[in-house]
């Protein structure tokens, strides 16, 4: 290690915090945030599964119930999956990945993440005010009913900051991909996972103005009555599902992309091998940002929409399922005649390709018209979702976070609780979602506060499943904890990756590079030998070199 | 004896296709096959994602006899191609076999005169006024007869789901949207709301009888009758009361409006030159919002009457039931 100097002891107090634009702080407090949010959603979906642990209900009121499901929802989506990769670990190494000393516009970084700090405290003012029940997806006339106080119209105002936020986020990170590439980066010498944040950064940029203008028309409506949502203001609903789904379908990606990117990331470097079929992989991010624009009317066939509106939909939903086979065979076909190791990271990916797996193709049964019409709106829905954004997205997350965790605090994890939450959470997840599509293919509804005698089997088994994913991840937690205040010193280079964050000290230096570096090829694993577990990777010293 | 793939294969149909409820409806069958396709399709993908997994972590994982990767080729364009190709195919299959049955569930066979059910879905509580003009808070329909719900909310968005008939649509205040179904199976089987309503809507339930014939389903009809209003008689009292005769006549003959009697059903022209057709959706607007869509050759003078859901249902009624005259 050069000298003792790197990120988080350039500059002390709470100010060097809180003003800083440095893009490693920047990301490491988005991390305390979302980690929160992520408590918070937990705490919410708990109350959840033991008030169903009884048919007829009982832990609470059907009231605060409905509150609990609601508020699981909007903070998981809002404050964690949408803004927990991008802004967290995006914002750490992005960056470093292109050899660059910053984002393209730090100042607006800075602002990004206290939008988002104003959308969460508009959150929790929320909850202080009683709370909202309308269900995450805000859907009129029911959201914006003449009765409702000031928690709809904080919740809106919180979800219209944090949408800021997540803009700003994609404008950086657009913005860094295209102009602060290092000397010799050509565009196919990124790594994927930068490709998958460029795709995000076109959703986020087109999609969520979007979802901006609805909360804000629907705070308008419910102040001044402007006759845009409410049937009796002669408004329509069905306009607002509109709006709604044009970006928050698109959002699923915003939710996926990047958590593939980091796939891409972590199954190269433990199969040292090259990533299979790099081009594809790279394309199919793109693609799938670009379907997933038009395929928005799939959350509404059974709305009345037209006939041939949800055809083509149908159509349009189905073809999604292309570029996701793409990435899913690529990343096996990178495994194939690899050197496996089976680190916490890795052991995460494993898991992501079997829940990934189940939430993609149970996607299928939702695309097609004939299944979706009865399974719409059940717990089959609920299931899906969970495998795609809890399964897929938060495993991912976590295998992003073990994996950059050293990079990030300068320190190494202990494995063995590192593979035990891996282990955890892959059989409590299971054990809590499996369940939910047999009761949704039985016929439950979702948002049921009780439910018929029939599905109290399945709803203590996935309560039981939720218990065991708790632990999971508090195990987590106790990992990072434990290495915080007991974990060794980490090399520059723990896992032997390629790409550039790896050819900086952990953690690094303010300025991330001491020499600024130039482009490499990210998934070329021949110029790097592996010294001791406490060294790590360094690179092979070229013949003649000094 | 008990063969081990068969005791297998027995549970994953039990987890899957097995898990569906009973069949009800002349729909169910195809939506049950559609399910079953995609149930195998997705088993053998997992099979293959997860086989080539486990195979390969347990080929290739690093241990003191293996120190490093094998070469291999980083991209093969022909595999991609193969890859890509075979799941677009699938798209295909899956697509085309869905949508027939789609089809098959929003359309009524041409020509089949379905029996029109007025559905209101209010919090917390479904109310069906059937053709005869009983009205009720459990759907009546007949064994084999095919039925239109026309649904209506007076409040939020509620939806109607019988899963035994593998059939939703959502009841939207502000317009009417519509269901059709045949019965297959007489019995009773719950109505559930699967659009989240509030308070109760887990209790907002109801039920399906489905009578074995028409005589069963007729002696219901009569029993208890002449308490609440009918809809035809709310229409006939609404278009008395609010002065609707001033203008529209009932006997065809002209006025300042165009007549009521016989437009039923019928495509009409209107003065932008495009032609609508007269359903509950267009009555609607010409009551709440007249000058939206005149009839050609009238002017747009008719002031917005302001009628509730109820009101305008029994309009509809009436208007319905002066399709084919005295």
């Amino acid at each position: 290690m050069t000298s003792g100097e790197n990120y988080l002891t350039h500059g002390k107090g709470i100010r060097s915090w809180l003003l800083t634009v440095d893009h490693k702080r920047i990301g490491i407090m988005y991390l305390g945030l979302i980690a929160f949010s992520l408590f918070l959603g937990g705490v919410f979906a708990m109350v959840v599964r033991f008030h169903l642990w009884n048919p007829g209900g009982g832990l609470v009121s059907n009231d605060a119930y409905n509150k609990m499901f609601t508020l699981h929802g909007a903070v998981m989506i809002f404050l964690f999956v949408i803004p927990g990769i991008p802004s967290a670990m995006g914002n750490f190494v992005v960056p470093l990945m292109v050899g660059a000393k910053d984002v393209a516009f730090p100042r607006v970084n800075l602002l990004s993440f206290w939008l988002f700090v104003g959308g969460a405290v508009l959150f929790v003012a929320t909850l202080v005010v009683g709370g909202i029940d309308t269900g995450w997806t805000l859907y009129p006339p029911y959201s914006l009913e003449s009765s409702r106080g000031l928690g709809i119209l904080l919740a809106l105002t919180g979800v219209f900051l944090a949408g800021f936020s997540s803009i700003l986020t994609g404008v950086n990170f657009i913005a860094t991909i295209h102009k602060m590439r290092a000397p010799g980066q050509g565009w196919f010498d990124l790594p994927l996972f930068l490709w998958a944040l460029y795709a995000t950064g076109i959703i986020q940029i087109f999609a969520t103005p979007v979802l901006g203008i609805t909360v804000a028309l629907g705070f308008l409506e419910r102040v001044f009555h402007l006759g845009i949502f409410m049937p009796e203001y002669g408004g329509d609903p069905v306009l607002f599902q509109h709006f709604f789904w044009f970006y928050s379908h698109p959002a699923v990606y915003i939710m996926i992309l990047p958590a593939m990117g980091i796939v891409s990331e972590v199954v190269a470097v433990f199969s040292r091998k090259p990533i299979f079929g790099y081009k594809f992989i790279a394309m199919s991010s793109i693609a799938i940002a670009v379907i997933g624009f038009l395929v928005w009317g799939h959350h509404m066939f059974v709305s009345g929409q037209s006939k041939w509106a949800n055809v083509i939909f149908s159509f349009l939903t189905l073809l999604v399922a292309i570029p996701s086979a793409i990435k899913t065979f690529n990343w096996l076909a990178t495994m194939y005649k690899g050197h496996i190791v089976l680190k916490t990271p890795m052991l995460y990916v494993l898991s992501f390709f079997a829940i990934f797996g189940v939430g993609g193709l149970t996607g299928l049964f939702l695309g097609a018209l004939a299944t979706d019409i009865p399974l719409h709106d059940t717990y089959f829905v609920v299931a899906h979702f969970h495998f795609v954004m809890v399964g897929a997205v938060m495993i991912a997350f976590l295998s992003g976070l073990f994996y950059w965790w050293p990079k990030m605090t300068g320190r190494m994890y202990d494995e063995r609780l590192g593979v035990a939450s891996a282990l955890l959470i892959f059989v409590g997840f299971n054990v809590t979602f499996i369940p939910q599509f047999l009761a949704g293919t039985r016929g439950m509804p979702r948002r049921y506060a009780t439910y018929a005698e029939q599905f109290q089997g399945l709803n203590r088994l996935s309560t039981v499943g939720s218990l065991l994913l708790a632990a999971g991840l508090i195990v987590a937690l106790w990992a990072f904890v434990k290495s915080l205040r007991s974990g060794a010193r980490a090399p520059a280079n723990p896992w032997g990756g390629a790409t550039l964050e790896w050819a900086t000290p952990s953690p690094p230096p303010h300025d991330n590079f001491a020499v600024a570096p130039r482009g490499v090829h990210p998934y070329d694993y021949t110029g790097l030998r592996h010294v001791s577990e406490e060294a790590g990777w360094e690179p092979v010293r070229k013949e003649g070199a000094p | 004896m008990i063969r081990l793939p068969d005791l297998l294969a027995g549970s994953l149909i039990a987890a899957g296709p097995g898990y569906m409820p009973e069949r009800a409806s002349s729909v169910a069958e195809g939506v049950d096959h559609v399910f079953g396709l995609l149930f195998w399709i997705s088993a053998f993908f997992m099979v293959v994602i997860v086989g080539f997994t486990i195979l390969f972590v347990i080929r290739y994982r690093a241990r003191p006899s293996r120190t490093g990767p094998e070469a291999s080729p980083d991209h093969s364009t022909r595999l991609e191609i193969f890859w890509s190709a075979i799941p677009l195919a699938l798209v295909f299959v899956i697509f085309a076999a869905s949508t027939k049955v789609y089809f098959a569930m929003v359309e009524s066979d041409p020509g089949s005169a379905p029996q029109r059910v007025q559905v209101t879905g209010r919090r917390w509580s479904w109310w069906f006024d059937h053709a005869g003009g009983k009205g009720s808070k459990e759907l009546h329909v007949v064994v084999g007869k095919p039925v239109e719900l026309v649904l209506a909310s007076t409040d939020v968005i509620h939806s109607l789901y019988v899963p035994e008939f593998r059939l939703k649509q959502d009841a939207v205040p502000g317009r009417f949207t519509r269901m059709v179904f045949t019965p297959t199976v007489a019995g009773s089987y719950p109505v559930l709301c699967t659009e989240y309503c509030g308070t109760n809507h887990s209790t907002m339930t109801s039920v399906v009888v489905v009578h074995p014939d028409q005589a069963s389903f007729d002696a219901w009809a009569a029993e208890g009758k002449g308490g609440d209003e009918t809809l035809l008689e709310v229409g006939v009292r609404v278009f008395g009361e609010k002065g609707c005769s001033a203008c529209h006549s009932t006997d065809g003959s002209a006025g300042v409006g165009p007549s009521v009697k016989g437009i039923w059903g019928k495509e009409e022209k209107i003065t932008t030159g495009a032609t609508i057709r007269v359903d509950e959706n267009y009555i609607r607007e010409s009551i709440v919002k007249p000058g939206a869509k005149i009839s050609a050759g009238y002017e747009d003078m008719m002031p917005p009457i302001p009628l509730d859901d109820r009101e305008i249902q029994g309009i509809v009624a009436y208007i319905q039931s002066l399709k084919d005259g005295p």
